[in-house]
């Protein structure tokens, strides 16, 4: 018998019983769907987490961070952790930098600080505040491949110069026209009583007899830092609420000024009175004691204290040559006592993710065919009790066992795929209607990045439906060869 | 060319041992033309099946050109079916949802014949029954001569040895039926088809060359 005539007449079976083929269809045709549209969206959000690392250049970069157990992955290019209370974890330093520079495999490395610290920023002239989120590093390393939309990049001698990301874009400039930007100042306010960096005013110098209300009202003003946009980057794929400064620039402001008390001019004061006094003692000459006669030698001195000295840059972050000399840099940086933070790391951390959330998913597309399965196995189970007499005339005409088999386990497949295409066709116009009503209504789904869901890929399409057309097959073989083992006297015989 | 030895066939009920046939043995020769008479149950059915490869025996032989068929695989003796026999029953079972065309397509369907020659072979076969403008008829709209005409046309289908009709004038009247063995004996006579008729009715056995009476499974 002819491939084709199976097709044929499983279809022409089919048929007969159009209400029945109907509803089986839609049972697997929605368990498909289930299937489909969560794989989709599974695979979907993957690959938009792999080509912001990748446009990110990710999988060339190792993080040199200071806790050897750290695993954080939301730091691959960020400041770090350098709070100095951590004091297990070992200190970045110019040192460190200089090692891992030279480690082979590695072409360059930038060392990140952990501030400065501002609390909110604005453009000048515009009142609306944002967190302020500032990026320092040394604008020699070629480490980081920023892509400007206008201006200029940063020189390492930029003070006061900023380059600005692309959510400072969309809040205060015009997209359209990123230039619009350059030549603005941006105004970083500090948190309340966060002192005086080594950068614009100097302190206010405290009187001699400074209480304790003066100084708590110094503590009550907040300090505005002005800078200057020279350029807008395009890090929409990155990190775009992340702005730019140089590393120098951030030396200083994360540079403390406070005035401290110098009384060595006073207490040298006092030892000469007393030394003096000792000598009228001795020659029995009392006079009176001024203890005040000294205070004109107590001087204030501006104290610089700076971050950097005492806890290190937050961390390095390092580029390697190939992507496969990236587990070696990452074992030579452990091998200083550091922690190393690899894209590697984040990968295996969302394949996990995604393994868990794929399991679930796949239980419960699996539950929902499992169900559609059932429906096909008694769909066949019936249509082979209604053609028990067929089945004879056909095994009289010389039909084998075989044949019989195979007739019926066509006909199921063929149940599973139609199945599997209608979820194909129903989950892709879903998407688009999805899609359409987003754009429409800019409405937001989260973090989803919908316009990757629904682009399936071929071997999704060719999977579900071998998957689909194969549990229709397994449905039906039970009941076919029931059929197949009829006894042909018998099934003519059957009324 | 086919030849029975010692063809038993027997069916336990409650314990009991009933022989549908009984060491029957049998010849059938090219272009015989058998008519099987007997009493209701008595195996003229079991023993017209056995002789179609339909059904084989628990005991005995069947030679067909010397082979046993009662011992081939299912593939071996369901191509026997197919190419060498034609079954016509009492009650035509026909495919109420196919038309003649495609009822009588069926057996050639197995034979791994194209659509196009299939449609051709088919319509021949409608043809020779008179049946040529009724091609695209569903079995209900055609009266039970008509249809049993189908049904001798579709044993045609694969030009055949062998035609072996279970009853073929149980279910019409005798006007009808009268036709239809007219019919079967003109293919015997012209094509040299061999037939085998189980029948009832003496007017029919009359036309058969040979009269096999048939009792508890024994040929008498
Ligand atoms: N499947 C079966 N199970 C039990 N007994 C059967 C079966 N088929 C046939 N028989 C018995 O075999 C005997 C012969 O049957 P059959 O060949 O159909 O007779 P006929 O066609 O002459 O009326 C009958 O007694 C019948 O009851
Ligand atoms: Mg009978």
């Amino acid at each position: 018998m002819r491939f084709f005539d199976y097709i044929r007449l499983a279809l022409k079976n089919l048929t007969r019983q159009k209400a029945r083929t109907t509803l089986t269809i839609i049972a697997i045709t929605v368990g498909s769907l289930s299937l489909i549209l969560m794989i989709s969206i599974l695979i979907s959000v993957r690959q938009s987490l792999m080509d912001t690392f990748k446009a990110m250049g990710a999988f060339n970069l190792v993080t040199v961070v200071r806790d050897p157990n750290s695993i954080d992955n939301t730091n691959l290019i960020g400041s770090g952790n350098n709070s100095p209370t951590d004091d297990n974890t070992k200190k970045i330093d110019d040192t460190t930098l200089a090692a891992v520079k030279k480690m082979p495999g590695v072409s360059d490395a930038v060392a990140i600080p952990a501030g400065p610290w501002f609390k909110t920023m604005r453009l000048d002239g515009n009142d609306k505040k944002t967190w302020s989120s500032l990026l320092a590093s040394d604008p020699s390393a070629d480490v980081f491949d920023l892509i400007l939309v206008a201006g200029r990049k940063l020189n390492s001698t930029d003070m006061d110069k900023v380059v600005v990301g692309s959510d400072f874009l969309t809040k205060y400039g015009d997209p359209s026209n990123p230039s619009g930007l350059l030549g603005k100042k941006v105004l970083f306010s500090s948190d309340k009583g966060a002192g005086y960096p080594d950068w614009g005013d100097l302190p206010p110098k405290p009187p001699f007899n400074a209480d304790k209300s003066w100084w708590d009202s110094q503590n009550q003003g907040s300090l505005e830092i002005s800078a200057e946009i020279v350029g807008v980057a395009n890090n929409s794929s990155m990190d775009s609420q992340q702005n730019y400064i140089t590393l120098g620039w951030a030396h200083k402001l994360m540079t403390q000024l406070t005035w401290q008390e110098d009384d060595n001019g006073m207490k040298e004061c006092q030892q000469q009175q007393q030394q003096q006094q000792q000598a009228v003692k001795m020659s029995g000459n009392y006079s009176n004691n001024n203890s005040s006669a000294c205070d004109s030698f107590r001087t204030m001195t501006l104290v610089k204290t700076d971050n950097f000295l005492t806890n290190g840059y937050g961390s390095i972050i390092a580029k390697v040559y190939d992507t496969s000399k990236i587990q070696s840099v990452a074992d030579q940086i452990t091998k200083l006592g550091y922690g190393a933070v690899t894209a590697q790391n984040m990968i295996d951390n969302i394949n996990n993710a995604m393994l868990m959330v794929g399991i679930v998913l796949s239980v419960i597309g699996g539950i929902s065919l499992f169900v559609a399965a059932i429906g096909i196995i008694n769909t066949m189970v019936m249509a082979t009790f209604e053609r028990i007499r067929e089945i004879g005339v056909m095994r009289a005409c010389g039909a084998t066992r075989a044949i019989i088999r195979r007739l019926f386990t066509f006909e199921a497949a063929l149940l599973g795929f139609w199945g599997g295409v209608f979820g194909l066709v129903i989950s892709f116009i879903l998407v688009r209607v999805v899609k359409i009503l987003v754009t429409k209504y800019g409405a937001s789904l989260g973090n989803l990045p919908i316009s990757n869901i629904g682009n399936f890929p071929w071997w999704l399409v060719v999977s579900v439906i071998v998957f689909t057309t194969l549990i229709g097959m397994l449905s039906g073989l039970g009941p076919a060869i029931r059929a197949a083992r009829l006894n042909p006297v018998d099934a003519l015989r059957y009324e | 060319m086919i030849e029975l030895k010692g063809a038993t066939k027997m069916y336990e009920l409650g314990g009991e041992k009933i022989y549908a046939l009984d060491h029957v043995d049998l010849k059938v020769d090219k272009g015989d033309f058998i008519a099987i008479v007997g009493p209701s149950g008595s195996g003229k059915s079991t023993l017209a099946n056995i002789i179609g490869g339909l059904d084989v025996p628990d005991e005995g032989e069947v030679l067909v050109d010397d082979v046993n068929i009662a011992k081939v695989n299912d593939a071996t003796i369901s191509n026997y079916r197919n190419k060498k026999i034609g079954f016509i029953f009492q009650s035509f079972n026909l495919q109420p949802t196919y038309t003649a065309l495609e009822n009588v397509m069926i057996p050639l369907i197995f034979s791994g014949i194209s659509l196009s020659q299939r449609k051709k072979r088919a319509f021949e076969c409608l043809k020779a029954v008179g049946l040529e403008d009724r091609v695209s008829h569903m079995p209900n709209q055609l009266s039970g001569g008509q249809r049993q005409r189908v049904c001798i046309a579709r044993a045609l289908a694969n030009n055949p040895e062998v035609i072996i009709a279970d009853e073929p004038t149980g279910n019409l009247d005798s006007k009808k039926g009268i036709e239809i063995v007219e019919l079967l004996k003109e293919l015997n006579q012209k094509s040299g088809i061999t037939l085998v008729v189980i029948t009832h009715d003496p007017g029919v056995a009359r036309q058969a060359k040979r009269v096999v009476e048939i009792k508890d499974g024994r040929i008498r």
